[in-house]
């Protein structure tokens, strides 16, 4: 009760504090309404009834398990915000007399309402865009009205969206508890080992043996696990080597950097290698998801037009070439929104750091071109990165596509494209002079 | 701009050959900096009311009064990081003089980082860089090369005692380590004058008065001018002038060398 009316207390939204709730708040509703979305459209499958509906339930299951790492991500930016706005407010309480378990009982009731708003707004958001996602076709008929879920489902995801924001910003608030200044100080950075390689390699020698396998599996249920847990440790995999990589990435633009701009963006990213492989982990695995299955699509959609157009196998291409646009779109939008929540959140972390150095003569242009740097280098390096060793992987695939269907093959590289430029959007809409004004409304 | 960096003054190994700080130091020089009715409005307080001051070239001044006295917006205004109202700031150069209340924003930008050095209470260091990265960011953005600015940075932080932490990053550093970095920081562009807000203001006071020892020997005692807000009478006491202020205007100057007072207005 003393932990409510407390909360209720200091958690008013004051002007300054306004700023990184509503954006904690947007982003747990754009969390929700894409996550209701996805999982509309998964479902919407059901609607198929012929020889390739359990293929489509397993690709739409695919494109779920590998959207929720950007989501996800986007989720903890979230929460991460949230707490680190509460931080100055929380050290008064403390001050003040309030035991560690009355600033995290704050804190958690604090970020589920927060949450809780936003995830509101998401279905709002998901039923303002329902009508046009509708449209999408799939096996030649639109989604339509296969689009609503019952209300049974959008509960689970309002609960789920609310019961982990509690649980991130209450470990997050617990580190903060533990060491006060190990948040502004940040004296130690996580060193990402070389060690993790081998496992990688290990892991992805174990999936491809699955995968070999996987026609021994006639149970279609056997068949789509294997293929889902393959997928999940491969992700896994992913986030094992991905920090490595980042550093790598950040190593090598430091020893480059010449100007100040490119310095100051190479520190930025190796001072936590980990986090910046975070925010870009999702686009790792959409370029990965693009090149296999863009080429798949690309030469299935060939071989397609010259059977029987119409028919469901010719659909099928047709399909799988939207399904890897619609993961493409929703996995950059959440990458792109979660890069402008860490952004503005290390910004208003930093309002006088950065003021300050405007003052010494440090112009405003020199701090934004090393911000944009910091998050462009890895996207890009990434990206390529990705996308290079996907196509080696599936060299044959890959070419014969680029050769046979390139305009399928443009469509996907455009717009991967675009998903960058969102990317550099997200980093210029969250300017360092765009934030601090957010916050001096008072 | 880079010229500066390459005067045989500057070189590091040289710093503090005259530091000859016990000497009291003839100031028979032109000033530096003059300020004439320097009036600054905040709604309706008046941080700044019809302030006259001169700095002399070589001198340190120590700016004092109580809180909200407009201690920050006058060395904010000499710096050129703020505009007054009215009035105007001479800065002697080897061009002739100026008046950079005049100039715009980017003009004055180009002033702070090539012929003025800053040293703030809370450090302004950026996290993420080395201690020696800190200090050759200033050099790199006067656009020096990477090569030519780390080792001229080296040489300050060994000259400030910081020999073997020049790799550490400001978190693993301590308060008065932090804060030489910023001083490093300060000069290694050759700034002639250096504006220090409360510089000791968030040390112990032994940490304090070593900061404010090496802050004294690597600016005065080099020859270059010091004008230093502090609240600590003591860290006042060691320059040759202290300014008071009260509500924006100047109350008294004294020497701290000889007992007399002298009004304000009324130097050389
Ligand atoms: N940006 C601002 N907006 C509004 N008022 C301001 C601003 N900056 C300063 N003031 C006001 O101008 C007056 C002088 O402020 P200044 O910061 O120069 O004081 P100070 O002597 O440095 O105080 P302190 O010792 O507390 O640092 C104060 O009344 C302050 O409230
Ligand atoms: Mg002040």
């Amino acid at each position: 009760m003393r932990t409510l009316s407390l909360a209720w207390l200091l958690g008013k939204p004051t002007a300054a504090r306004r700023a990184p709730m509503l954006l904690t708040a947007g982003a747990y509703g754009l969390v929700s309404a894409l996550v209701l979305t996805t999982i509309a459209g998964a479902l919407s499958f059901n609607r198929i009834q012929n020889e390739l509906s359990g293929m489509y339930l397993m690709l739409a299951g695919l494109a779920c398990v590998l959207l929720i790492v950007p989501l996800a991500v986007l989720g903890s930016a979230a929460a991460r915000l949230s707490a680190r706005s509460q931080d100055l407010r929380l050290s008064t309480v403390r001050l003040l007399g309030g035991t560690p378990g009355l600033v995290l009982g704050i804190t958690v009731v604090e970020s589920a309402l927060v949450a809780f708003t936003g995830a509101m707004a998401g279905i709002a958001l998901y039923a303002g865009m329902a009508p046009l996602v509708g449209m999408i076709q799939f096996q030649g008929s639109a989604i339509g009205a296969a689009i609503w879920l019952n209300p049974g489902i959008i509960a689970l995801v309002v609960l789920g969206v609310v019961l982990i924001a509690a649980l991130s910003s209450g470990f997050g608030m617990r580190k903060i508890i533990v060491s006060p200044l190990g948040v502004r100080n940040r004296s130690q950075t996580p060193k990402p080992r070389w060690i993790r390689a081998l496992i990688v390699v290990g892991l992805i020698a174990g999936i491809s043996q699955a995968f070999s396998m996987i026609s021994v599996f006639k149970d279609l249920a056997v068949m789509l696990a294997v293929l889902l847990g393959g997928f999940a440790l491969g992700v896994g995999a992913l986030n094992l080597v991905g920090p490595w990589a980042v550093g790598l990435i950040g190593k090598a633009k430091l020893k480059k950097a010449e100007t100040p701009e490119k310095l100051l963006a190479a520190r930025m990213i190796l001072e936590n290698p980990a986090q910046a492989w975070r925010q870009v982990s999702g686009i790792a695995m959409t370029c990965f998801v693009a090149v296999v299955g863009g080429s798949g699509a690309a030469l299935m959609n060939m071989a397609g037009t010259e059977s029987s157009p119409g028919s469901p196998d010719a659909l099928l291409s047709a399909d799988v070439m939207t399904g890897v646009i619609i993961t493409i779109v929703v996995s950059f939008i959440s990458v792109a929104c979660s890069t402008a929540i860490t952004q503005a959140a290390t910004t208003l972390d930093r309002a006088e750091l950065y003021a300050g150095l405007n003052m010494l003569g440090v112009q405003r242009s020199t701090m934004e071109k090393a911000r944009v740097g910091s998050v462009m280098g890895p996207v890009i390096g990434v990206g390529l990165g990705s996308i290079i060793i996907s196509g080696v992987l599936v060299l044959p695939l890959a070419g014969m596509a680029m050769i046979f269907a390139p305009l399928s093959v443009a469509i996907i590289l455009g717009t991967l494209v675009a998903g960058v430029l969102a990317v550099r959007g997200a980093v210029a809409l969250t300017s360092t002079s765009q934030t601090l004004k957010l916050v001096r409304i008072d | 701009m880079i010229e500066a960096n390459s005067a045989p003054e500057q070189a590091p190994g040289t710093i503090f050959s005259h530091a000859a700080s016990n000497n009291p130091t003839q100031h028979s020089s032109a000033p530096v900096l003059s300020a004439r009715a320097l009036r600054r409005a905040y709604g309706s307080t008046l941080a700044l009311d019809g302030v006259d001051l001169e700095i002399l070239t070589g001198e340190s001044v120590a700016i004092m009064g109580p809180s909200g006295s407009g201690k920050s917006t006058l060395l904010h205004t000499l710096a050129g990081i703020e505009k007054p109202d009215s009035g105007s700031v001479l800065l002697a150069s080897s061009a002739g003089q100026q008046d950079i209340t005049t100039l715009g924003e980017s003009a004055r930008s180009k002033l702070r980082r090539e012929a003025f050095g800053f040293v703030f209470q809370s450090g302004l260091l950026i996290p993420e860089l080395t201690a020696v990265e800190n200090v050759a960011m200033a050099l790199m953005i006067n656009g020096l090369p990477r090569a030519a600015a780390l080792p001229q940075a080296n040489q300050w932080l060994s000259a400030l005692g910081l020999a073997g932490m020049e790799e550490r990053r400001i978190g693993q550093l301590s308060g008065g380590q932090a804060q030489r970095v910023a001083i490093a920081r300060a000069q290694v562009t050759g700034a002639k004058v250096i504006f220090a807000d409360e510089p000791t203001g968030a040390l112990d006071s032994a940490t304090g008065t070593e900061v404010l020892n090496v802050l004294m020997e690597s600016t005065v005692g080099r020859g270059n001018t010091l004008v230093m807000v502090t609240h600590d009478a003591d860290v006042a006491a060691r320059c040759d002038r202290i300014i008071s202020l009260r509500d924006g205007k100047i109350t008294s100057e004294t020497r701290p060398g000889s007992p007399n007072t002298i009004a304000p207005g009324a130097q050389h």
